[in-house]
């Protein structure tokens, strides 16, 4: 019993790690726009921390930049949600995943090291369909 | 033979109400492959549920479920669904590569370098730095993961100890999984022991 409730403790305590520790900054910020993390929401700032689980958004006449770790660069036009559900960024260990979710809005993308290390390991959801990317910069626009 | 003039006529028009239908649908929702700040470009996978498309070329774009094939998008049109989310960009991050002798002591050249990285870092809004190290692929995968954050705790301190300002610091190691030069496994390769220093 106190094994099993000290394997959870770990498993509880690492995930709250992995909730916590910061995988972007925001760097630009214009009008309104927010941080939303284990379900606390912050006014965006330049230099307000982003992490895995993370959703972002951006009300109208609004945008927001931010800057991963490994350099990836996602910007936001207005009325813009976005989700990052899973970045994994430990090349040493060969870790490596960027995943997120487009539910509306408009982004503009450039990728950094996870996409050059492992192209296949970067995805972005959209409504209708998944974009993978090898290396490159785009924008995307989801209406709802 | 009246009629087939007709439909000769008609078939431009037609054409062009397709295209023009065609802009509307890709108009909803639909991804634009661009060139990437370095120059270089890359490619786009467009996976939905009407198909799988890929985009190889700058300035083409497709719909999200993947039902057509890529087609140039005005730069009109870019910009004006656009702009906003380009304007909103950050700058691209800025790149040191520093070198050591054999040891855990730096060139004279990535000495130098220090100094032109602490008076960078100032320019950057809530500037955020990655210290990070690799190695080549010569030796164990597990010791150069060790090495390459030795060599990067090294240059981290001393970036600290020179008086480099910051919002946020990480220091980590690649080992010689993220490679300067491609080389195959075992591989003697000295631009590849390396610390890159990120500044965003």
């Amino acid at each position: 019993m106190f094994k099993f409730t000290f394997i959870c403790g770990c498993l509880l305590s690492s995930a709250l790690w992995a909730g916590d520790a910061p995988i972007a900054y925001v760097k630009n910020v214009m009008g309104d726009a927010s941080v939303t993390t284990a379900g606390k929401t912050v006014k965006a700032e330049v230099g307000t921390a982003v992490s895995q689980g993370s959703v972002l958004r951006t009300g109208a006449k609004s945008s927001m930049g931010l800057t991963f770790k490994d350099e990836t660069m996602m910007s936001f036009g207005p009325d813009t949600q976005l989700t990052v559900d899973e970045y994994l960024y430990a090349p040493a260990q060969g870790k490596l995943s960027l995943v997120s979710m487009l539910a509306k809005g408009s982004m503009n993308y450039v990728s950094g090291i996870i996409a050059k290390l492992q192209p296949d390991a970067v995805a972005i959801k959209t409504p209708t369909g998944i974009i993978g990317v090898r290396g490159t910069q785009f924008v995307v626009k989801v209406e709802e | 033979m009246r009629f087939a003039y007709l439909s000769k006529a008609i078939r431009p028009v037609c054409l062009l109400l397709s295209a023009v239908f065609l802009l509307s649908a890709c108009a909803n929702s639909y991804v634009v492959l661009l060139e990437n700040p370095d120059g270089r470009t890359g490619e786009v996978v467009v996976t939905g549920e009407k198909g799988k498309q890929v985009i190889k070329t700058a300035g083409y774009g497709a719909s999200l479920d993947g039902s057509e094939t890529p087609a140039p998008v005005s730069a009109a049109k870019i910009k004006s669904d656009f702009s906003a989310a380009m304007t909103a960009r950050p700058k691209v991050p800025l790149r040191y590569i520093l070198y050591f002798q054999s040891d855990a002591t730096l060139t004279a050249e990535s000495e130098a370098l220090i100094p032109k990285i602490i008076a960078e870092a100032v320019n950057w809004p809530a500037v955020d730095i990655s210290v990070v190290g690799h190695t080549d692929t010569l030796g164990a995968a597990e010791i150069n993961e060790s090495l390459a954050l030795v060599r990067a705790v090294v240059m981290a301190d001393l970036l600290k100890e020179k008086g480099l300002k910051y919002n946020s610091l990480n220091v980590e190691s690649h080992g010689e999984r993220n490679l300067l030069i491609p080389t195959p496994d075992d591989t003697l390769e000295p631009r590849n022991r390396r610390v890159e220093v990120s500044i965003r």
